[in-house]
């Protein structure tokens, strides 16, 4: 069989073929009997290995305005305008705009890069299109192409045995609806966790057993199965075997690993700490986010979402749904804090060159600013009926938020038009911004392929290349 | 392999000598009614629309957006309306579209060709061949249509067929045939699609580069509303060695295929398999001991055969099918008050089914039903599905195999059905009458005198009934029209009905349908192997619809018993059913399994015990069971059989392997562990028992060696003494047992 991996033109031997790692993971949990378990606990894992390096994605469903929050434009006529304040940054000449004072305040810490764009302005296509690098821009209910997440989720895998007992891919509240790993299957989708981490006796369920004779008889049982099991494989080439076998692997290092238990457990941070990320799901969506990641995940995406985003749960600020101000003003306090606590606190617990966090949604939203009815009342829309502002969906130039990853900080890349409708200045694709994440979970895009259901060659990302300002500097 | 399905500017610059020549030439040919000597005039139908349809403009995503286009120029979706597209180029935005006086300074090329800022990018390069089209055409005065322009009339590609090496190229052409017998080459304006991008690619100019992977492979190639297939073989050219002798027309055409292909099928699998296999696909749970037993035992040389007619006398056929079935139909408990219409429906499908009721009468029940939930219980399916042209999407999807959903606001892009034949099938449906009974929610559905119609919404037209271009003649004010189109569905030579079903029954027992997705035929989307699909399709027809029938044919066939491990050559099919291709047993199916290995049934609410999750009646119980949900039995809300989940997951394992479920059903005091545990016999017999009900064999000596070998080494307790033996016995029997259910082999069917 050939190997999944093609790394055209370069000597490197690059990672294992896919099967090669499943056997591997597998003969890893032949072992996993109680002894095996045991010593696993024992070990320290951050010591055997090199740190890898991490991404945490947050993601703004719907997309974000760009002209009223990183890309103000206080001197556009008032049909574009908003009514926001242009406030100053921590960096000079950088501007914000009055909903986002506390990420003012740390501007220095992150990078504004003010020139995206792309081709695909509906909500399927658009998120397809950020998330995993498909040109298509028509819109399709599920994905084609793999996203960014499970590829990388994929291609760390075959690195080998994942010593910590954490899955390599999480997702808190993760964006799920149009992106997926398609062709990879499932068993590169996140470890989902679903809720509101603020709720007092929020828990993971089905991780970390914490009684010795439950732990002792699930070794067993498990090495008993494994002898057992010799249904011959060979006939797999749909990968849903592949897929079982290694979510049987997750699944009993969740279960008999106490780290992960305490990986999830808020209550174990300090009061200020939480306070600090703010009191409410995307505050402590975001904590979580940064624990899990200073514990091991290397993959981490969290979408903000729900009632903290005004009426229709999301950022898709149509005038028929939110008042599009009115929504910006409700959900920014929340918002604002929570992504400052992010990037602060990365920067402070030293993991700011370790990982990356990138703040994005799938496209901006309309400069110019459309008046329509509303369809109902709610937070942040009037009653039904009543005209509000909007913005609509807007592809051709956006925003997105960058920090840590060693890259250099307190700067922006990129510019807009006078009306923040085009991208003017070092445009910047789906490919681009894919590339520059691949690049920093150290895998270059421009030499990988994977096969596909059958066994097609599929480039990971197709043109596009790393944003030299936003790779690391060392 | 560095092929780009297509490239983002089809009129790539460094062509434009070469190809406006060559488009000179081909306007030289134009039929039109002028005489000859007088230059041709660009058509805006012929010429101008193909244009704007090849450069994207009039895509979905850009000017032919739903709701306003793109800043206020709205094109119909690949230009099937071209007089609303000459309207919105010519007379809108304020005439400064087209500007006859200085072509070039009109909006749509300025705009078109980057000249000023276009949001969709630079489409039509300054010079290029669609640009010239354009500048001409508006040079010569941007008209609608000249005096007796021919029209088109259909689209040819040459070839229609062809075999293509593993790895090779096969270069096609696009041939458009007008009214007035002319025809051209618009191999440059058509637009291509390969069926199935991993096994060809096709570019913008129609050269099909083929992989590695044997099999059959489409190209869609459109044009103006015309489409036009090309099919082509990729032989894999292997020795085909020892072919299974063929029991029936199946294998005649699945081995005539494999033959031309030259890909070597598996052998036939042994009989504990074939058991296995077509219980669980026919019944949908383990085969029994006793059954694995009396089938390993018996000699005769047709017993696969009477296994098949025996398993279809069995009542478990009847419950699975109506599993199948009753998610698609809708059968949906939304409240707590749907119970009787939910129990009712389900109890017709089932009964329908163990009595054999021919296929067209099931579904005249359905389609036509009148009267009450109670009286007549498929009227539940119109207390469902409410508005006509749900009730006509759903019908068309489920029965036909048709998708008629994007035709309700635009012409299908991939097909022939127009606005007008999705409103005149929804006319069927314009007569339903409904009147309110005491169960709130469920009307009493009856045929309103009158003729039936429906308006098209775009054109303002009355249209009476027509199914798929077809007219079933006129319809007398006191007729059910819809028993015009089970009438319809139902004849011999309705080329969709038999069809759909013959599909998505080859479908249940082989994972692949015939045509895939298994409910979107069409002439673009060929069969793998057309010659089986009619041979099935005649076979239903003839045998009067009979379910049981085709199912006896299909399982009975040496095709369904190939062995689903490959050899070394038919690894990478995934088409040509050389060898069976193993699935996940699904989620009802999986639970019953578990439950007769650990001998603890679920229990459901409101059901009387021993009934089977494979037996419920809708998908209320989805809620009440964690392990249902967690394996994806759908919710039935879609007609579309992709709503369950067929792929595994994390929490799946996690369920299978620690869910306080799973742990209660292994330890419970009447559980086979306990029972096991207290009976007589030896060891072996108690380990041979269990892989007869786990796999329907007996364990290989290995097997038994380190099963026995676990079951007998003592287990101390923590004070370093054995541990209380009765207990541990059974605890090492619900470990093995825990074992055999975390098997491949016992999740999957194979």
């Amino acid at each position: 069989m050939s190997h999944p991996f093609n790394a055209s033109g370069n000597p490197c031997p690059g990672p294992s073929a896919r099967r090669g790692f499943l056997k591997m993971g597998l003969s890893g949990f032949a072992t996993l009997s109680l002894p095996g378990i045991l010593r696993l606990r024992a070990a320290n894992p951050e010591a055997s290995r090199r740190e890898k390096t991490a991404v945490i994605m947050v993601w703004q469903p719907g997309g974000c305005s760009h002209i009223d929050t990183y890309d103000p434009k206080p001197n556009a006529t008032s049909e574009y305008r908003g009514p926001f304040e242009t406030i100053k940054t921590s960096v000079t000449g950088m501007h914000f705009t009055e909903l986002l004072p506390m990420q003012a305040r740390i501007a220095d810490k992150l990078t504004v890069l003010r020139s995206m764009r792309h081709g695909s302005p509906g909500h399927p296509a658009g998120t397809m299109r950020m998330l995993s690098g498909d040109t298509d821009t028509r819109d399709k209910p599920k994905p084609r192409l793999p996203d960014w997440m499970s590829v990388a989720h994929y291609l760390r895998s075959g690195d080998g045995p994942r010593e910590n007992p954490l899955p390599a891919y999480v997702g808190v509240n993760a964006p799920t609806t149009y992106n997926g790993p398609a062709y990879l299957g499932d068993a590169y989708s996140p470890f989902s966790v679903v809720g509101d981490p603020n709720k007092p006796k929020f828990v993971v369920p089905n991780i970390g057993l914490s009684d010795s004779k439950e732990l002792g008889r699930l070794g067993r049982r498990s090495s008993l199965r494994e002898n057992l099991d010799n249904l011959e494989r060979a006939f797999d080439l749909s990968g849903e075997l592949g897929a079982l076998d290694e979510f049987e692997t997750q699944a009993m290092t969740l279960l008999t690993n106490p780290k992960a238990r305490e990986a999830f457990d808020l209550e174990r941070e300090d009061d200020k700490v939480r306070d600090r990320y703010g009191r409410n799901t995307w505050g402590q969506q975001l904590l979580m986010a940064r624990r899990l990641v200073e514990a091991g995940v290397e993959v981490l995406t969290t979408s903000l979402r729900g009632p903290l985003c005004g009426r229709v749960n999301n950022w898709d600020d149509h005038a028929v749904n939110h008042h599009v101000f009115d929504a910006l003003r409700f959900r920014s306090q929340a918002y604002d804090q929570a992504v400052s606590a992010l990037i602060e606190d990365i920067h402070e617990r030293g993991l700011s060159d370790r990982v990356l966090v990138v703040v994005t949604g799938e496209f901006g939203r309309t400069p110019k600013i459309n008046y329509q009815p509303s369809t109902g009342a709610g937070n942040a829309s009037a009653a039904a009926g009543t005209k509000q502002p909007g913005r609509d969906h807007w592809a051709r130039a956006f925003s997105n938020i960058w920090a840590g990853g060693g890259i250099e900080s307190g700067r922006f890349i990129g510019a807009t038009d006078k009306k923040g409708e085009d991208s003017i200045e070092r445009i910047c694709g789906s490919g681009d911004f894919l590339a520059t994440i691949y690049q920093h979970l150290g895998i270059d895009s421009s030499k990988i392929t994977i096969e596909d259901f059958n066994g097609r060659p599929t480039p990971i990302v197709d043109g596009g290349k790393p944003i030299p300002e936003l790779i690391r500097k060392n | 392999m560095g092929i780009t399905t297509a490239s983002t500017d089809p009129f790539a610059p460094h062509l434009v000598v070469w190809s406006f020549c060559r488009f000179g030439w081909l306007l030289l040919f134009l039929p039109s009614g002028l005489s000859a000597g007088d230059p041709v005039r660009v058509s805006f139908v012929n010429d101008v629309i193909p244009v704007l349809t090849k450069s994207g403009c009039n895509s979905g995503v850009c000017h032919a957006k739903a709701g306003g286009g793109q800043n206020g120029f709205q094109l119909s979706l690949l230009g099937f309306e071209p007089q609303d597209d000459f309207e919105s180029l010519v007379k809108e935005g304020r005439g400064r579209r087209v500007f006859p006086a200085l072509p070039k300074r009109s909006l749509v090329l300025a705009k078109a060709s980057g000249m000023i800022p276009h949001g969709g990018g630079v489409q039509l390069a300054e010079g290029s061949e669609g640009y010239q089209v354009l500048e001409r055409w508006i040079r010569e005065g941007a008209n609608f249509q000249s005096q007796d322009e021919p029209r088109l009339e259909s689209l040819q590609v040459t070839p229609t067929k062809g075999v293509i090496a593993i790895d090779g190229r096969q270069q096609l052409s696009a041939w458009a045939h007008y009214s007035d017998g002319s025809r051209r080459d618009v191999t440059r304006l058509a637009l291509f699609e390969s069926n199935a991008e991993s096994m060809a690619t096709v570019t913008a100019r129609g050269l099909v580069q083929v992989s590695d992977i044997p099999g059959k492979v489409a190209v869609m190639v459109r044009y103006q509303g015309q489409v036009a297939v090309f099919t082509a073989a990729i032989p894999l050219g292997a020795a085909l060695g020892k072919m299974p002798s063929p029991h029936n027309f199946v294998d005649q055409h699945v081995f005539e295929n494999l033959r031309q292909i030259g890909i070597p099928p598996s052998a036939v699998c042994d009989d504990s398999t074939f058991l296995r296999r077509v219980t669980l696909d026919i019944v949908g749970r383990l085969p029994t001991e006793k059954e694995t037993q009396e089938f390993l035992a018996a000699e005769q040389s047709n017993k696969r055969d009477e296994l098949v007619q025996r398993l279809l006398k069995n009542p478990g056929y009847a419950d699975f099918f109506a599993s199948k079935w009753t998610p698609l139909l809708k059968n949906r408990r939304d409240e707590a008050s749907d119970i009787t219409a939910n129990f009712a429906f389900h109890a017709w499908m089932r009964d329908s089914l163990l009595a054999n009721v021919p296929y067209d009468q099931i579904v005249r029940e359905l389609l036509a039903a009148t009267g009450t939930v109670v009286g007549n219980p498929p009227v539940a399916w119109y207390k469902r599905v409410k508005d006509p042209k749900e009730q006509l999407e759903d019908i068309a999807q489920l029965f036909l195999g048709v998708r008629m959903q994007c035709a309700q606001c635009h012409h299908h892009p991939f097909e022939k059905w127009s606005q007008d034949d999705y409103y005149s099938f929804a006319a069927f449906f314009s007569q339903i009458g409904r009147k309110p009974t005491g169960t709130r929610g469920e009307d009493m559905i009856f045929h309103k005198r009158g003729i039936a119609t429906a308006v098209n919404v775009k054109s303002g037209d009355v249209l009476k009934p027509a199914v798929l271009g077809e007219s079933v003649g006129e319809i007398a004010a006191d007729e059910d029209p819809r028993l015009q189109l089970a009438d319809w569905m139902s004849s011999e030579s309705n080329p969709f009905f038999a069809k759909a079903l013959v599909n998505r029954y080859w479908k249940h027992f082989f994972k692949r349908g015939l045509i895939e997705p298994e409910d979107d035929i069409r002439d673009t989307n060929p069969p793998t192997n057309p010659e089986l699909l009619a041979a099935l399709e005649q076979h239903f027809v003839k045998s009067g619809f009979d379910l049981k029938e085709l199912v006896r044919v299909i399982t009975q066939s040496k095709t369904y018993q190939l062995d689903s491990r490959p050899n070394r050559e038919n690894l990478k099919d995934r088409q040509n059913y050389s060898r069976f291709y193993p699935r996940r047993l699904q989620a009802e199916v999986l639970l019953d399994a578990i439950d007769d290995l650990t001998g603890s049934p679920t229990r459901f609410a409101n059901l009387p015990p021993g009934t089977r999750a494979i037996a419920l009646p809708d998908n209320s119980y989805n809620r009440s069971s964690g392990f249902l949900k967690v394996f994806g039995r759908p919710e039935s809300q879609s007609v579309c059989e992709c709503e369950r989940v067929k792929s595994s997951s994390l929490s799946q394992s996690l369920h299978l392997i620690n869910s306080a479920e799973i742990k209660r059903k292994l330890s419970g005091a009447s559980s086979r562990a306990a029972r096991i545990q207290a009976s007589k016999i030896p060891d072996t017999e108690k380990v041979e028992q269990l892989y007869r009900l786990a796999f329907s064999r007996s364990p290989t000596q290995v097997e038994m060696t380190v099963a026995i070998d676990y079951l007998q080494t003592p287990v101390l307790d923590a004070a370093g003494k054995p541990a209380n033996s009765k207990k541990q016995t059974q605890e090492n029997y619900e470990d093995l047992i825990w074992a055999l259910m975390n098997t491949k082999e016992f999740l999957f069917n194979h």
